[in-house]
């Protein structure tokens, strides 16, 4: 496969960010050759004939497929797994350091379904305290009886749901004050 | 009586695994088709189609006793395969069938009562010597009850669906003052479940290992196993990884459980296919546990083993026929190990990955058995469960079976959707796995990471990334209206878009 030369001459350089904070500087994507991070390994993106994209990297396949774009943030599946990044150029890289370093950590905890399901049953009530770890209620999806988790210890600010409903994935469930 | 047509009244893959041995033995079958799932492989498959679709009711098409009677009649079907769930262990369905003068593929609508009750059962696995846990020989009516029993027997205990299986309305009490949460949610779940919320309560033994027995039986009074399939690789009460033979057996023992598996099959003249599930600790002490009274998802590691067709013989006894095998014509060859491939995202705690699935491509190989219900295309819905292929190996060893089920799980592409493949990935390669030195307690004790991935993958997903933003630059934004913005584009189709510009 002949990959399009980028038409600048000087390499672009991009930067993706993991959400654990992993740096990844990837020169020049377009070339057959991998330079993340300061090595060198041949690389090739390609399509079989029954569909699949593939990368062939030290002579294995990888099956990747971009799940999920919005302007610079991606999750990649890789081999089954999700990868996510926020692509970056280095001066908006330097920016995001910057504003990282200045913001102020957000007081309310949106919690949302993790899965599509019915509600069934409410454990806590709008104006108490849990604590972090305590069940919150109980979603019933694929006949399992799934217990939601609160991630933060806080009170109970609001409930958008009651037992019964039917929720969509990431349908907010609860907001949490912190 | 010679079965001429085959009402399968069940979906997924073992609707095609039933449907591919009737089709080996000139029967014919006829699929049931929902509208929750109309283009399913199952139905292009079969020979013929009954259209439930138009079904308004409360009640599931699969679990819709008197229409799949009324389908069968209609279909001209002289026998109904129930597969496993839905009405396979109803009692009253198959007492229906018989009512009806339709061969029920299974045991005798009494046997799958005595068997299904879990109360019952354990009485007769006390009669006919089986070693039993401690626990309420009958069903308990509140928490209260249930707080008192566990007082004299000790925690931990355990509540169970008194209907139940798979897992499902059990849950696991540590201390008194979780009673009366975990018996409300576990009485829920069962009531959803099975439409009955009765439960039981037994000692809970940590750390066993699940161990299970084929046995098979007919109406002429025959009986045999055929060996044990090790199931302790669960997470949340389901099984995830199965194996034929167990590591934990020695010839002694599965002699000892096997007669113990074929004595319950007689004491209710089990006639077809069953499972009887051991709890095996770390004395190697068994207890019995329950019997199912169907084919399993995981009856092809047996299969493999003993190079017996599983569906076959329950098809020719519910004809009536003879058992023609012998305990001592029962040999068991080499290792098999399941892995179960659920659409389900490993990363988001296994929560259920809906969608359509665009491409899928499984590994073909010798020693390799793909049973699946899905093909390009196919939906994966909310309304059933999120099972959606299983991948049997059977190789010389157990050390063999599983590189081998390494190497088979790493071809197996899905496009669309997340699979517990990553999952599967990750027990094979453990050590202790590999040692087979494991009980139902892995995954939580033994699993630092419920994923398997390599160093470079994370870098590999970084660079498709950058190449991808990198070919949206490249593309002069402004200049056309970018309808696909958000949207999954594949590098390729990019890079191609490119070229040609």
């Amino acid at each position: 496969m002949k990959l399009l030369k980028p038409k600048k001459k000087n390499d672009p350089e991009y930067i993706a960010v993991s959400p654990a904070g992993k740096k990844y500087v990837i020169r020049n994507p377009f070339s057959e050759e991998l330079r993340i991070n300061g090595h060198k390994q041949d690389v090739k993106i390609f399509e079989d004939k029954e569909g699949f994209t593939f990368i062939e990297f030290k002579n294995k396949k990888y099956l990747a497929e971009i799940t999920d774009k919005s302007q610079n943030k991606y999750t990649v599946l890789l081999n089954g797994l999700s990868y996510s990044f926020t692509i970056e150029s280095p001066i908006s890289y330097k920016r995001r350091k910057y504003l990282e370093k200045h913001k102020q950590t957000n007081k309310l905890e949106i919690i949302s379904a993790p899965m599509p399901g019915k509600i069934a049953e409410l454990l806590v009530e709008e104006n108490t305290q849990v604590k972090e770890g305590e069940a919150i209620l109980i979603l019933e999806a694929m006949k399992m009886q799934n217990e939601i988790i609160t991630q933060v210890s806080g009170k109970i600010q609001k409930i958008h749901v009651k037992a019964g409903d039917s929720v969509s994935k990431d349908e907010v469930l609860m907001e949490i004050e912190r | 009586m010679k079965i001429k047509s085959l009402l399968i009244a069940n979906r997924g893959e073992i609707a095609v695994r039933i449907h591919e041995t009737a089709k080996r033995m000139n029967i014919k079958t006829i699929g049931i088709k929902t509208a929750k799932e109309p283009n399913a492989l199952y139905l292009r498959l079969v020979d013929d189609v009954v259209d439930f679709s138009d079904s308004q009711d409360e009640i599931p098409e699969f679990l819709d006793i008197e229409r799949i009677i009324e389908a069968a009649h209609q279909s001209k079907a002289d026998a109904i395969h129930p597969g496993y769930g839905f009405l396979a262990e109803n009692p009253y369905f198959a007492r229906r069938c018989e009512e009806e003068k339709i061969l029920f593929v299974g045991p005798s609508a009494l046997a799958i009562f005595k068997m299904g009750n879990k109360t019952i059962a354990k009485q007769i696995a006390q009669r006919y010597n089986v070693p039993l846990l401690q626990g309420s020989q009958r069903t308990i009516k509140d928490s209260k009850e249930a707080e008192d029993i566990a007082e004299k027997i000790g925690y931990p205990v355990i509540l169970k669906a008194a209907a139940g299986g798979g897992g499902r309305g059990m849950r696991i009490v540590e201390k008194a003052s979780n009673m009366e949460k975990m018996f409300r949610m576990a009485a829920n779940e069962s009531e959803k479940a099975f439409n009955d919320s009765s439960l039981f309560i037994e000692k809970y033994v940590r750390n066993p290992r699940h161990i299970e027995f084929q046995i098979m039986g007919d109406r002429h009074g025959n009986y045999i196993h055929l060996g044990e399939r090790e199931c302790s690789i669960q997470r949340k009460h389901q099984k995830l990884i199965e194996e034929s033979p167990s590591v934990a057996l020695d010839e002694k023992l599965r002699i000892e459980m096997g007669e113990a598996a074929v004595r319950i099959a007689k004491a209710v003249y089990y006639h077809s296919v069953g499972t009887v599930e051991f709890l095996l600790d770390a004395d190697k002490n068994f207890f019995f546990m329950e019997m199912n009274t169907r084919i399993q998802v995981e009856h092809p590691v047996t299969e493999a083993v003993s190079g017996i067709d599983l569906v076959e013989w329950q098809l020719r006894i519910a004809e009536g026929q003879q058992l023609t095998l012998k305990q001592e014509d029962i040999k068991l060859a080499g290792w098999a190990i399941e892995c179960r491939i659920n659409a389900e995202d490993v990363q988001a705690g296994f929560s259920p990955n809906l969608g359509i699935i665009e491409k899928v491509s499984f590994p073909k190989g010798k020693n390799i058995r793909v049973d699946t219900g899905i093909t390009d295309y196919s939906v994966i819905t909310p309304y059933f469960d999120s099972m959606v292929a299983k991948v049997i190996i059977h190789a010389e060893n157990r050390e063999k079976a599983i590189s081998a089920a390494n190497s088979a799980l790493k071809k197996i592409w899905i496009r669309g959707i997340k699979t517990t493949v990553p999952f599967c990935l990750a027990v094979l390669n453990n050590k202790k796995f590999k040692d087979g030195d494991f009980n139902t307690s892995f995954i939580e004790k033994e699993m630092e990471k419920l994923y398997y991935n390599e160093e470079e993958d994370e870098m590999l997903a970084a660079y498709v990334a950058a190449f991808d933003f990198a070919a949206e630059l490249e593309t002069d934004r402004s200049a056309k209206p970018d309808f696909e913005r958000g949207k999954n584009i594949s590098p390729w189709v990019l890079n191609k878009r490119l070229k040609s510009l």
